[in-house]
Parts: C-alpha cells; sequence; structure tokens
C-alpha cells in the first residue's frame, strides 16, 4: 500500500518538477503558446499572482499538492476549461478500450500461447514464434493505419473517424451501433499488439511449468495429456501471467496513445496528442497524471488478487 | 534450434539496416531534406517510393531514417545496459538496506506509463535527439537491473564467490572479476531488449509528432503521412507501409537476436526439454518481442 502510495507521490511531483526544470519559466507553459511572444509585464506578474508562482517553491508544491486532492489541475490555456472535465470527458472511451483490448487479447495470446507451450516441438512452433513476436514487434500505429486502408478505404465496411457519428443517429439501439461501430478498429488494433506480446509471456511461462517435477508426477499417475496441461500446467502458469499484464498495464495505455490518434478516437491518448500539437501544457500534465493513477492503480489491485489465485503467495509476500 | 535459426535471420537483417545507415548519403539517390519532386507524387522510375506532401524523395528519407532508429537504439541500449547492470550487480551482491532502496526505486519507475511520462518530458524539455535518448535512457533501465539483480543473487551464493570472499576479496573486486563475467550472457539479452525497446518508443514519439524536426525518422515520416491522411489514397502502398516495416524489420530482428540469446542462457525456452537441468529460481519469464512501448 504505502509502495502505491509513493508512486503517486512521485508521479504528482514529477508534475510539478517537469514545468520547473524545463528551459524557459513556467509561465510560458501557462499561457497559450501563440501570445508567449507578446505578453506585456503587467499581464506576466497577473498570471504569477494567479498561480502563486511568485511564492516561495515549498509553498508552491504545498498547494499544488492540495490543489490536486481537491481535484484542481489548472485550466486548459486553449480551451480555457478545468482541465479535470475535459479529462473526465475522455476517460470513459479510453476506458472502455483498454479494457476490451485486454480481455480479448488475454483470450487470443494466451490462449496461442499456450497451445503452443502444450505442443512443443510440433511443426507449427518455429512459424507459430515468429509470427506473434512479428506481431509484437509491429508499432501499433502502423497497424492501425493498415487496418484503415484495409477496412475503410477498400472494403468499405466501417467509419473512419472518432467514436460518435457527426450527425446525430438517435439514442437509443442505433447509437449503440454506431458506436460499436467505431469501436471495432481501434479495439481490433490494441488487441492484436497486445495479442503478440501475450502469447509469448504465456508460452514461456507454461513451458516453465511444464518442465517442473509435478508435470511428470501426474503424468506418472496416468491422468491424461489434457489434464496435465490444463489442470496442472495452464493453472500454475496463470500466475506470471497475470503479473505481468498487471505489469504491463502502462504498456497499454502507452498502446492507446498512438492507437486513438491514428483513429481520431476521442479518449485521453487523443487528448495527450492533440495537446502536444497545441502545446497545451496543463492539459498534457493532467492526462499523464490520470493515467499514471490509473496504471498505479491496476497495480495495486493485480497484488490484492494474487492471494486469492494463488494460495502460495497468502502468506509470504503479503506486504 | 530454433533459436539460433531466428538468431541468424536477426542478425542479417541488421547487418542490411547498419550498412544503409552508414552509407545513407551514397545509397539514397536524394538529398531527403531537399524539394526534388512534385508533392505527392507516385513512384516512378526516378522516384521508385514516389514523394511525400513536400516534395521529398521517400525512398531517400527511409535510407536516413535509418541512422536516427539504429542510433538511439544502440546509445539508449548503452545507457540502460551501464545503469542497469551496476545497479542489479551493487544490488544483489550488497542486499540489505542499499538493496532495499534501489529496488523500491526500480519499483516506482516500472509503475509509471512509459509512453505518456516521455512525452511529457520531451513536450517541456524540448524535441531533439538527445533528450530522447536521455529521457528514454533513464527510464527502461529498471527493467533489466531487477533481473539482473534476481542473476546475481544465486551467483553469489556459488562456491568461488564464496571463495574470493574468504580469502579477503573486496567487495569491487568480486563484483567485477567474479560476479559479472557469469551474468554476461544475460546483460547481452538485456541489452539487445532495450535497443528494441527504445527504437520502438523513438518510432512512437516521432508518429506523435514529438521527434527531432531537423532529423528524418520512420515514425516522424508515418506522422505526416497520418496528418495528410495518406491512408486514404493510394499512397498508403509507397508512403504508409515502408517505414512501418522498416520499424518492425528492426524491432523483430532484435527480437529474434534477443531470444536467440536468452535461449542460450535459459534452457526452459528450448525446443527440446533439457536433461535434468531445471532452473528454479527464474523471474517472471520475459517477453521477448518488442514489448511495444514498455
Amino acid at each position: 500500500m504505502a509502495q502505491y502510495a509513493l508512486v503517486v507521490l512521485v508521479a504528482v511531483s514529477l508534475n510539478f518538477a517537469i514545468p520547473r526544470l524545463a528551459p524557459g519559466t513556467p509561465i510560458d507553459y501557462l499561457v497559450p503558446s501563440e501570445q508567449v511572444a507578446t505578453i506585456t509585464p503587467e499581464q506576466r506578474e497577473r498570471v504569477l499572482a494567479q498561480f502563486g508562482l511568485e511564492k516561495p517553491l515549498a509553498e508552491q508544491y504545498w498547494l499544488y499538492l492540495t490543489g490536486i486532492f481537491q481535484g484542481d489541475l489548472g485550466y486548459s490555456t486553449q480551451q480555457g476549461r478545468p482541465v479535470v472535465d475535459m479529462l473526465l470527458e475522455r476517460l470513459p472511451w479510453t476506458l472502455v478500450l483498454v479494457r476490451g483490448a485486454i480481455t480479448l487479447s488475454l483470450i487470443i495470446g494466451a490462449g496461442a500461447g499456450f497451445l503452443s507451450a502444450a505442443r512443443r516441438g510440433g511443426r507449427m512452433e518455429v512459424g507459430g514464434l515468429a509470427f506473434f513476436m512479428f506481431l509484437d514487434s509491429m508499432p501499433p500505429f502502423w497497424i492501425g493505419m493498415l487496418l484503415l486502408v484495409l477496412f475503410s478505404g477498400y472494403l468499405n465496411l466501417l467509419p473512419v473517424f472518432g467514436a460518435l457519428p457527426l450527425t446525430g443517429a438517435g439514442g437509443g439501439f442505433g447509437l449503440t451501433f454506431e458506436v460499436a461501430q467505431r469501436l471495432v478498429l481501434p479495439l481490433l488494433t490494441l488487441t492484436l499488439v497486445r495479442a503478440g506480446w501475450l502469447f509469448l509471456v504465456a508460452r514461456s511461462s507454461l513451458a516453465g511449468e511444464l518442465s517442473e517435477d509435478y508435470i511428470v508426477m501426474a503424468e506418472a499417475k496416468g491422468l491424461s495429456r489434457r489434464r496435465v496441461v490444463l489442470g496442472h500446467g495452464v493453472r500454475n502458469a496463470l500466475l506470471p501471467l497475470m503479473t505481468a499484464v498487471a505489469v504491463e498495464a502502462g504498456t497499454v495505455v502507452g498502446g492507446a496513445t498512438v492507437v486513438e490518434t491514428v483513429f481520431s478516437y476521442p479518449g485521453l491518448g487523443r487528448l495527450i496528442y492533440e495537446s502536444v500539437l497545441s502545446r497545451d501544457y496543463p492539459v498534457l500534465q493532467g492526462a499523464f497524471l490520470l493515467l499514471a493513477v490509473g496504471v498505479i492503480a491496476a497495480n495495486f489491485l493485480a497484488d490484492l488478487l494474487y492471494p486469492i489465485i494463488d494460495p502460495r503467495t497468502r502468506t509470504a509476500d503479503v506486504r | 534450434m530454433s533459436g539460433a535459426l531466428l538468431g541468424r535471420i536477426g542478425a542479417a537483417t541488421l547487418t542490411l539496416f547498419v550498412v544503409a545507415a552508414v552509407f545513407a548519403p551514397v545509397l539514397a539517390p536524394y538529398d531527403p531534406t531537399l524539394r526534388t519532386a512534385q508533392p505527392f507524387e507516385s513512384p516512378s522510375l526516378a522516384h521508385p517510393l514516389g514523394a511525400n506532401d513536400v516534395g521529398q524523395d521517400i525512398l531517400s528519407e527511409l535510407i536516413f531514417a535509418s541512422r536516427l532508429s539504429l542510433t538511439v537504439g544502440i546509445v539508449t541500449a548503452c545507457l540502460a545496459t551501464v545503469l542497469g547492470v551496476t545497479v542489479g550487480v551493487v544490488s544483489g551482491y550488497l542486499r540489505g538496506p542499499v538493496d532495499g532502496v534501489l529496488m523500491r526505486g526500480v519499483d516506482v519507475i516500472l509503475s509509471l506509463p512509459f509512453l505518456p511520462l516521455m512525452i511529457v518530458l520531451t513536450a517541456f524539455l524540448g524535441q531533439n535527439t538527445t533528450n530522447l535518448i536521455l529521457v528514454i535512457g533513464l527510464l527502461i533501465w529498471a527493467r533489466p537491473a531487477r533481473l539482473l539483480r534476481s542473476q546475481v543473487l544465486s551467483v553469489r551464493e556459488s562456491g568461488h564467490v564464496q571463495a574470493a570472499r574468504a580469502m579477503g576479496a573486496t567487495h569491487g573486486y568480486i563484483m567485477v572479476r567474479h560476479i559479472l563475467p557469469r551474468i554476461t550472457p544475460l546483460v547481452a539479452a538485456q541489452f539487445v531488449r532495450t535497443a528494441n525497446v527504445s527504437i520502438m518508443l523513438e518510432a512512437s514519439l516521432a508518429f506523435l509528432g514529438l521527434s527531432d524536426p531537423f532529423q528524418k525518422s520512420w515514425g516522424a515520416i508515418l506522422f505526416y503521412a497520418n496528418a495528410r491522411s495518406a491512408f486514404l489514397a493510394d499512397a498508403w502502398l509507397w508512403w504508409v507501409l515502408p517505414p512501418g516495416l522498416c520499424i518492425a524489420a528492426v524491432v523483430v530482428s532484435f527480437a529474434f537476436l534477443g531470444y536467440a540469446l536468452e535461449e542460450r542462457v535459459d534452457p526452459r525456452l528450448r525446443s527440446t526439454r533439457p536433461e535434468g537441468e531445471t532452473l528454479k529460481d527464474a523471474e517472471t519469464p520475459a517477453p521477448v518481442g518488442g514489448g511495444a512501448l514498455q
């Protein structure tokens, strides 16, 4: 628990420190980028006072911390809206995408990985391995662009842009269908990217378990190959897989960032891209903080789940 | 022997790219920073991959961009490996409070989402290659450090280390002369993996428009292609496909190479079951691929 509180504090402190360590003064990052050059000294004073930037550093830090816990992440320099509002608007889209991709890639990637490990030395092994390694090595945004070419350019099957129809589709089922249609490609992209990686983890995890003595024992007892692999091997191989999925939660979020950008999908990742282009620093920082907290929460949840899945960790590792 | 085969394929492909990077000025038909064709020109004999939105030759861009990717990959991997080895060896060998503090630091770094953090850092610190290498390198050393530490923990209990300690060797001497040689294969594998990860991160940052504007990069080519919606016209064939293939080819080559190295270190990965040998205290199996955007 303390571990996770520490990480959150580090993320928050980084956020505080970065604009103060960057070239220029924090004020350069608080006014709209096109006005930085033309701002008058009086206006400069006013912005400084407004954000408490003339106070000592320690006090600024304290104000920053208390502000964050009250949900104050500052204001967008481009839109003038509170950053928190903008983030909360985008968060559900990213959650849908990321959760969907994790679930689907687990089913596909881990399934194939376990299969590959269970059939060691088969003809398909090297081919499958190379295929999934290649899948894991393709840039997510590139996969997304190619899927766009295929499904929207050539087959003309799916809409290209955003998450909501530009013209209102009414409500109820029609809207659900429109939204689902626009989710297909980003979801497919992120799933493919993650499936390659999960294949590799699942494969080496099960391969490790299958070389243990208890497997020999299970075989000696005369259990069917199926029971040995599924009931003994896979069961034990699931824990490292779970750990890996939790530890890599940040990676999925990173993938979502670029995939959302390709599809103009209105999640947090796309917001990051937009604020990079318009140099909207407060929004950029807010989005990072929210993603960081999300990833840390995922890790924390996984930690809570271990003892339920694996009894061996119940006494030993609980901090 | 699947690993050895993959390793050889990886090494061959990488050699190809290194040659392209080194001899870029000779191999590239044009200067990729100059306007040598009509904007959006389709492929022709003079421009095999056509031209981009400002009339630069895409083939020449690709060839020159291999310089950036390979430089970022290798320099960052050096930086991250040095940091990772130092922290891993010191932490695993000394144990106690030093280990506690260092590993806590590693845990903290590993629980941050790398790509968003790098976006924030490069947006603030300025977009140039040096910053890019520093930012990536200072984040990705944590994973190798943790892996190497667990290896060091078992090496330090082995007979020759105990003997050296009994004979009064200093900690520094033991770490350099006895621990380091034993973990070298794993270090090599980790070096390849970090190179892999950093190339993918560089490409992603460039795709988001955060690359050095004065350097050609495969990710940046895709950034412009995406901004101009190249994938909605035929241009995807020569503007979108080739740069992505280059990224994927380099990353997968590093992955193959890393897999071959890891297979030699960790017999569990071998296709045939090793005889009477099990590695008990290996960590969570390390995935080998690009591990996109770690």
